[in-house]
C-alpha cells in the first residue's frame, strides 16, 4: 500500500470540497425545511460567475472567489422572493418539484447564455504548480482547497455556536412559531438562510473552478453527490453533512485508488449500507431534525 | 407541438410555392425530413451541438443547390439526454409523429446499444454518426441501421500498430467505466498482442466512472504500477479534467508512450490550449488537416467561416450523413424508407474524410482513422497541431466481416 499520503490528502481535499457544497443544501434543509434540488445549479452558477470574472473579463482569482458567490446569493434572494416563499407552508413534495423546475431554469439559461462548450479556468500564479509532500508531487492548489475548506468549517461552527445570528437560525429550525413570538424577524432569517446556503454553493463553485471543467450538466453531478453526503450523514445535520463529505471524500480518494474497478459501486455501497442500519443518517435525528 | 408543426408545413409550402414559379411545380412538394437525435443537455451537450453545426451546414449547402430530388431539406432535432430508453422515444416520435424520412445521431455507446435493436419496427434508415462501440455494426447489427463514422476496432487496430512501433513493452488503459472505454482495451489489446506477443497487458488499469471530475487517484494508482504505455479512452470534459490533473501530478514527464483515442478532439484541444501536452499521440473519428482532397477543403472552409473554429470530428460525421442519404435517396429516386437504406449498402461516396464505403455484409463505413503527436499550437485555431499525422487504411484496419458477428 504504497501513496497512502497522496490518497490521504485527495480525500481530504475531495471531501472537504463536497462538504461546502453539501452543508449549504443542510442548513437550507434544517432552517426552511426545503430539499433544494437546485442547489447544484447554484454551484454551477458559481462556477460560471467565477469563469467570467478571471477569464472573460481578466480579473484576479481572489476578486471572483469574493464578489461571484455574493452574485449567486443575490440570485438566490430573487428566487426566495419571487417563487420559494409561496410554497413554504406547503408539502415537502412541492418544494422538490419547484426546486427541480428551478435548476432546469438555471441550466438552460446557462446553457444559452455561455453554450455546451467545454469551459476551463485556470489557478492563480501564486496556487499554480506543485510541491514536493510526503515523497510524491502535489498540486498547491489542491492545498489551498483543503485550507478553504478547514476555514469554511471553522467559521460555520463559530457562526452556529458563539453567534447571535447562528442562534437565531437555529432557533427559528427548531419552532418558527416560537422564534416569531419572540419577535425574530422569521422572514428575514427565512431569505437569509437560502441566500447563505447558495452563497456556499457559490463559493464551492468559485474554489471548483480552477481544478474541474466547467460545463452546463456540472449542477447535476453535484447535487447527486450532495444528495449521497446527506443521506450518509442525515439530512439536516451540520456534521453529518461534515461526517457525509468526508467518508464520500474517502470512498473516491482510497476507492479510486485502491479498488479501482469497484468505482462505480462504492459511493452507492456507502449509502446502502448507512441506511440500512441507519436510515436517517450518521448524524441524523429524523425529518424534522 | 402538432399545430407548430402544421404552421412550420404551410410555411414552407407557400415559400417552396414561390419558389417553384421559377423552377418548375416539383419544389411544391413537401421538404424532405431528416430527425436527429443526439445528446444536447447536460454535460455532453457541446458533441450534440457539434453534430448541429455539421448538419446545418449540410442542409444549407444543399439547400442552395436545389435540395434533394427537388425538394427542401429540413431537419427536426431531439435531445438523447445520453440515455438510451429517451432516445429510442425520440426516434419513435420522429418517425411515427413528426413523419421523418430518415435517421441519424446518437453520441453514446451505451445509448446506442439500447436504441439500435429498435430500430427496424420504424422501417426508416439510421445513420449513425458518432458512437463507436463494435456491437451496433456487429451482434446487434440490422437491414436499417448504418455507421458512417470511425468504431473502435478500426481505430484500435491503428492504435496498436503504431504501439507496436513503439519501445513499449508493458501497457495499461485509462479509460470510461462503460462500453466504451472497456471495448477500447480489449480490441487495442487483442490486436497488440497479436502483432507482438511479448507485450505485457497489465493487470493493474483504471476505468474511472464516466464525469468522474477527481482523476487524481486514478493517474496515481497507474503511475505506481510502472508501465511503458497507456492507451487512454476518456473522452470530453472527463479527459480535460484527467490533463490538466495528469499535468499536475508529472504523468507527461516518466517516459510513457501515452495514446489518446478521443484526444484530438477541437473540443477538447480548444478548452486545454497549451495545457495539452506536446509529444503524446492523439486520435479522433476525423481531424480536419488530414485529408488532402475536394470535399474536405470545401467543408473546413464553409464551417470555419460560419463557426469561425476548427472543425469537430462530430460536425464532419453529421455532415457527411447528410450527404450519404443525399446520395442514397437519389440513387433509390425516392424517400421511401426501405429503399433508402437498400441504397445505402454498398454505396461509395465522397466525404471530407476520404472515399467511403459502407460495407454490405455489417454496414459499417470503410473510412480511415486517424493518429498524429501533438505539436506546437496553431497560430489561428488556438489549439495544438497534428504532426506524423498517419491516416491508415480501411481496408487494413477494418475487421473481417465473418469477425463481426453480423449476419447481412
Amino acid at each position: 500500500m504504497s501513496g497512502l499520503g497522496p490518497a490521504l490528502l485527495n480525500s481530504l481535499e475531495m471531501g472537504l470540497l463536497l462538504f461546502v457544497i453539501a452543508v449549504g443544501l443542510n442548513i437550507v434543509f434544517g432552517v426552511l425545511n426545503i430539499i433544494n434540488f437546485a442547489h447544484g445549479a447554484l454551484y454551477m452558477l458559481g462556477a460560471y460567475f467565477g469563469y467570467t470574472l478571471i477569464s472573460i473579463l481578466g480579473l484576479p482569482f481572489w476578486i471572483a472567489l469574493l464578489t461571484a458567490p455574493l452574485g449567486v446569493a443575490i440570485i438566490a434572494v430573487l428566487i426566495d422572493r419571487l417563487m420559494l416563499r409561496f410554497i413554504y407552508d406547503r408539502d415537502i413534495a412541492d418544494s422538490l418539484l419547484l426546486t427541480f423546475a428551478i435548476m432546469l431554469i438555471i441550466s438552460e439559461s446557462v446553457r444559452s447564455i455561455y453554450g455546451s462548450n467545454i469551459q476551463a479556468v485556470y489557478p492563480p500564479a501564486i496556487l499554480d504548480g506543485t510541491v514536493s509532500l510526503l515523497g510524491s508531487p502535489y498540486p498547491i492548489y489542491s492545498l489551498f482547497v483543503i485550507a478553504m475548506g478547514l476555514i469554511i468549517l471553522a467559521g460555520l461552527w463559530y457562526l452556529f455556536n458563539r453567534t447571535r445570528v447562528g442562534k437565531i437560525m437555529r432557533a427559528a429550525a427548531l419552532d418558527r412559531d416560537m422564534a416569531e413570538a419572540l419577535c425574530i424577524n422569521t422572514r428575514m432569517v427565512v431569505t437569509g438562510v437560502f441566500a447563505f446556503g447558495a452563497w456556499l454553493a457559490g463559493v464551492g463553485g468559485v474554489i471548483a473552478a480552477p481544478m474541474r471543467t466547467i460545463d452546463p450538466g456540472m449542477g447535476e453531478k453535484i447535487i447527486i453527490e450532495s444528495f449521497i453526503i446527506v443521506v450518509i450523514g442525515g439530512l439536516g445535520s451540520f456534521p453529518g453533512a461534515l461526517i457525509g463529505a468526508l467518508i464520500l471524500g474517502a470512498i473516491y480518494g482510497f476507492g479510486g485508488r485502491y479498488f479501482p474497478e469497484f468505482n462505480l459501486l462504492l459511493p452507492f455501497l456507502g449509502m446502502a449500507l448507512v441506511l440500512l442500519f441507519k436510515p436517517t443518517g450518521i448524524m441524523g435525528k429524523g425529518a424534522n431534525a | 407541438m402538432k399545430q407548430f408543426n402544421a404552421k412550420n408545413l404551410m410555411v414552407s409550402t407557400v415559400t417552396a410555392a414561390t419558389l417553384s414559379l421559377g423552377t418548375g411545380n416539383a419544389m411544391a412538394e413537401e421538404p424532405i425530413r431528416f430527425g436527429a437525435i443526439y445528446i444536447l443537455s447536460g454535460s455532453a451537450a457541446t458533441y450534440g451541438e457539434f453534430a448541429q453545426r455539421g448538419i446545418d451546414l449540410a442542409v444549407e449547402e444543399i439547400n442552395d443547390s436545389g435540395g434533394i430530388l427537388q425538394r427542401q431539406v429540413e431537419v427536426l432535432y431531439e435531445d438523447s439526454q445520453g440515455k438510451a430508453a429517451t432516445a429510442i422515444q425520440a426516434a419513435r416520435k420522429l418517425a411515427y409523429q413528426d413523419n421523418v424520412d430518415a435517421l441519424l445521431g446518437l453520441d453514446s455507446s451505451g445509448v446506442a446499444q439500447g436504441m439500435v435493436p429498435t430500430v427496424p419496427e420504424l422501417q426508416k434508415p439510421f445513420i449513425i454518426t458518432h458512437a463507436a462501440t463494435p456491437d451496433v455494426t456487429g451482434n446487434l447489427c440490422n437491414e436499417f441501421t448504418y455507421r458512417i463514422s470511425v468504431n473502435v476496432p478500426q481505430n484500435q487496430k491503428a492504435a496498436a500498430m503504431i504501439a507496436a512501433e513503439t519501445d513499449a513493452k508493458r501497457w495499461t488503459t485509462i479509460g470510461p467505466d462503460y462500453a466504451f472505454g472497456h471495448q477500447t482495451w480489449e480490441y487495442f489489446g487483442n490486436y497488440l498482442k497479436e502483432m507482438k506477443p511479448e507485450v505485457e497487458l497489465m493487470e493493474q488499469t483504471a476505468f474511472p466512472r464516466f464525469g468522474a471530475e477527481d482523476f487524481t487517484p486514478f493517474i496515481n494508482g497507474i503511475m505506481d504500477a510502472d508501465p511503458e504505455g497507456i492507451i487512454i479512452s476518456t473522452w470530453g470534459g472527463d479527459l480535460v479534467n484527467f490533463i490538466r490533473q495528469a499535468n499536475n501530478l508529472g504523468f507527461f514527464d516518466q517516459g510513457y508512450e501515452v495514446m489518446f483515442t478521443v484526444g484530438a478532439a477541437t473540443e477538447v484541444l480548444d478548452a486545454l490550449g497549451d495545457q495539452m501536452p506536446e509529444g503524446v499521440w492523439l486520435s479522433t473519428r476525423y481531424w480536419y488537416d488530414a485529408y488532402d482532397n475536394e470535399a474536405n477543403t470545401r467543408f473546413v472552409e464553409a464551417y470555419l467561416d460560419e463557426y469561425g473554429s476548427a472543425p469537430s470530428y462530430n460536425s464532419e460525421g453529421a455532415y457527411a450523413a447528410i450527404y450519404a442519404y443525399k446520395q442514397a435517396m437519389e440513387a433509390a429516386g425516392t424517400t421511401d424508407g426501405p429503399a433508402v437504406a437498400k441504397a445505402l449498402s454498398g454505396m461509395t461516396m465522397e466525404a471530407p474524410n476520404g472515399t467511403v464505403t459502407f460495407r454490405p455484409g455489417d454496414h459499417q463505413a470503410m473510412v480511415s482513422p486517424n493518429w498524429g503527436i501533438s505539436g506546437p499550437m496553431h497560430p489561428e485555431h488556438g489549439i495544438r497541431t497534428l504532426t506524423d499525422i498517419r491516416v491508415f487504411d480501411p481496408e487494413e484496419v477494418a475487421r473481417p466481416v465473418e469477425e463481426t458477428g453480423c449476419t447481412l
